[in-house]
């Protein structure tokens, strides 16, 4: 409703600040000009504005109606005195006229056009989630099943230790199913309203201290370094967010970096935007994967990593869509001195940080 | 023979009830359960536990409902569990006077340490009178001096300033425990300032400063973002 006010009295401003400025060059023309057939032209012009700068048709008619009007009444003779049997009259009402229906028409179609091209990417964004998203469910779910009824059918026949290593299995796989639902919330999160999310100033060293106390629950074997400028920085984000962008990364480092046994985070602030790195000493990532590591559908592709049930690409797509939420990118290489490299960059206001 | 804490579990889920109960009685704890509110709240008058793990949850009321009842008669600690992960939710949990908040799923271990941290705090509450701290507070190499007012780093004075040692004191005093911002806010700068956290947070940037190696890998003050701040136990 709100909103719907909001626009109303933006139209009625973008409508009046048009059609005032026409008034006040063809005014100031006058002093200067003795012939007057700019005048209209300069109304036709004030009309296709208003028409291309506001929503719908109503404001491009209200306006061009009241330019045939201004024209008749205030600048041509006699002036001030509506005359509607001047020459041409009519023609130039319905030029107006004409003018502000069809930029109106082209305006909205290309509103519309935009519109439905985000819809269906946003569709496409969910396809893509839910496909990776059944997939990486159903692996570890009939991991669970299997162990777990493996343990009661079988109980008086299995040593201790089988029974523990089966019980651990249902444990990881039950932690990984977690990884999965945490990831999928962030992603209501964004997408529940028009892609919208709700940023707070936060301060940088926070949020990452915050997800690799996170990152080192789940795995206290990994050694964890970060890297940060002195001065302490305040990025506006969705901290929440970010800070699951962070535990993604560095958890892609350890389950997918196989040799990696150390993990690096490098935050560096260039004008305007905060970089933020995660690298690891691992086996870095395939060639051929880093072309679509982003696009979330990684398995349709990569037979090895499609049996194995555990590809990053739902963790990393939503990384992206996180990252892309807030107007920022991600990019992904392989560190010349060996191991990946994953980083992405949010937009920030410069001499923000520094305020303090 | 040793007294057994007594825990009250509110949990409407069988298979959760039945991991609190195994669990917990493994540890050593006096276990009683309640399905519903109305069970959970005759339990907390009649049984009187020592703590109480209650889910937000239940079939017949919000969780909050009783938790609001039993903060206008009791400071029997209340550890909220729920699924709800919103910060929000957290944050108006312990701001209506939860000890602790835990989110499904979570571990034993973090269950465990959770429920040694809030009895601990209803004891110390107990014994020390409300407000003036004294003695000395130890976690690791952080020492604070309640006496002096000051906060050592490995002996040495760290040099906080006024407000900051107000800061660093009051998250000692509930050490383990989740702080919101607006609890501090309000504590250290009074119930008239407005609650843009910003000054807090400040704050807690030059004390990182002067109290942690690297600010980004904190070893005494942690951040629940969204939340607030929690410092480690004392040891």
């Amino acid at each position: 409703m709100k909103k719907k006010r909001n626009s109303l009295k933006s139209n009625c401003l973008v409508t009046a600040g048009v059609l005032g400025s026409a008034t006040v060059v063809a005014f100031l023309l006058q002093q200067f000009v003795t012939t007057n057939t700019h005048v209209p032209l300069l109304f036709i012009l004030a009309v296709l504005f208003v028409s291309r700068f506001t929503e719908g048709y109503v404001y491009g008619i209200v306006a061009s109606m009241i330019a045939v009007a201004e024209v008749n009444f205030v600048f041509t003779y006699p002036y001030y005195v509506m005359n509607f049997s001047l020459t041409g009259y009519p023609l130039t009402f319905v030029v107006m006229l004409a003018v502000s229906v069809s930029v109106s028409t082209l305006t909205t179609q290309t509103k519309r056009q935009e519109e439905i091209r985000l819809e269906v990417e946003k569709e496409k964004m969910r396809g893509n989630l839910l496909r990776a998203v059944s997939h990486d469910i159903r692996t570890p779910l009939t991991s669970i099943v299997g162990s777990a009824s493996g343990i009661l059918d079988n109980r008086s026949i299995l040593p201790e230790e089988k029974i523990l290593e089966l019980v651990e299995d249902i444990r990881d796989e039950a932690q990984w199913l977690i990884r999965i639902v945490e990831n999928l919330l962030s992603v209501t999160r964004i997408n529940g309203d028009n892609a919208h999310i709700n940023t707070d100033d936060e301060i940088v060293e926070e949020i990452v201290g915050s997800a690799v106390a996170k990152f080192q629950k789940r795995f206290p074997e990994m050694g964890v370094e970060v890297l940060m400028p002195e001065e302490f920085l305040m990025v506006p984000m969705d901290g929440i967010l970010i800070e699951q962008v962070i535990v993604n990364l560095l958890e892609n480092s350890a389950l997918h970096g196989k040799t990696a046994t150390q993990t690096r985070i490098v935050v560096a602030n260039e004008p305007g935007r905060l970089i933020v790195a995660v690298e690891d000493n691992g086996e870095g990532i395939k060639e051929n994967v880093l072309p679509v590591i982003f696009e979330g559908s990684l398995q349709s592709r990569e037979g090895e990593e499609y049996d194995s049930g555990r590809n990053m690409g739902i963790g990393l797509s939503v990384c992206m869509s996180i990252v892309k939420a807030h107007k920022g990118d991600m990019r992904a290489e392989n560190k010349p001195a060996g191991g990946a490299s994953v980083s992405f960059w949010l937009p920030m206001e410069e001499n923000k940080s520094d305020g303090y | 023979m040793d007294i057994k804490d007594r825990v009250l579990v509110v949990e409407d889920d069988k298979s959760i009830r039945n991991f609190f109960r195994t669990v917990l009685e493994a540890n050593n704890y006096d276990v009683i359960m309640a399905d519903t509110g109305t069970e959970a709240y005759s339990l907390i008058t009649s049984r009187c536990p020592d703590v109480v793990i209650l889910d937000l949850g239940l079939p017949d009321m919000d969780g909050m409902k009783i938790l609001k009842n039993v903060r206008e008669w009791s400071s029997m600690p209340v550890i909220v569990v729920s699924a709800r992960t919103h910060e929000r939710d957290k944050v108006e949990a312990l701001d209506m006077g939860a000890d602790d908040y835990i989110t499904k799923p979570f571990g034993t271990s973090e269950l465990l340490a959770r429920l040694r941290t809030a009895i601990r705090h209803a004891r110390a509450a107990c014994l020390a009178p409300e407000g003036v701290q004294t003695g000395i507070f130890r976690s690791g190499g952080l020492v604070i001096d309640y006496d002096k007012h000051r906060v050592f780093i490995e002996e040495k004075d760290v040099g906080l300033t006024q407000n900051e040692y107000k800061i660093v004191s009051l998250l000692g005093r509930y050490a383990g425990k989740v702080l919101t911002y607006d609890f501090i806010i309000k504590e250290i700068w009074g119930p008239n300032m407005k609650t843009d956290n910003r000054i807090l947070r400040v704050n807690m940037a030059n004390i990182r400063r002067k109290i942690e190696k690297n600010p980004a890998q904190p070893e005494y003050i942690f951040t629940e973002v969204g939340v607030g701040y929690r410092i480690v136990d004392s040891n």
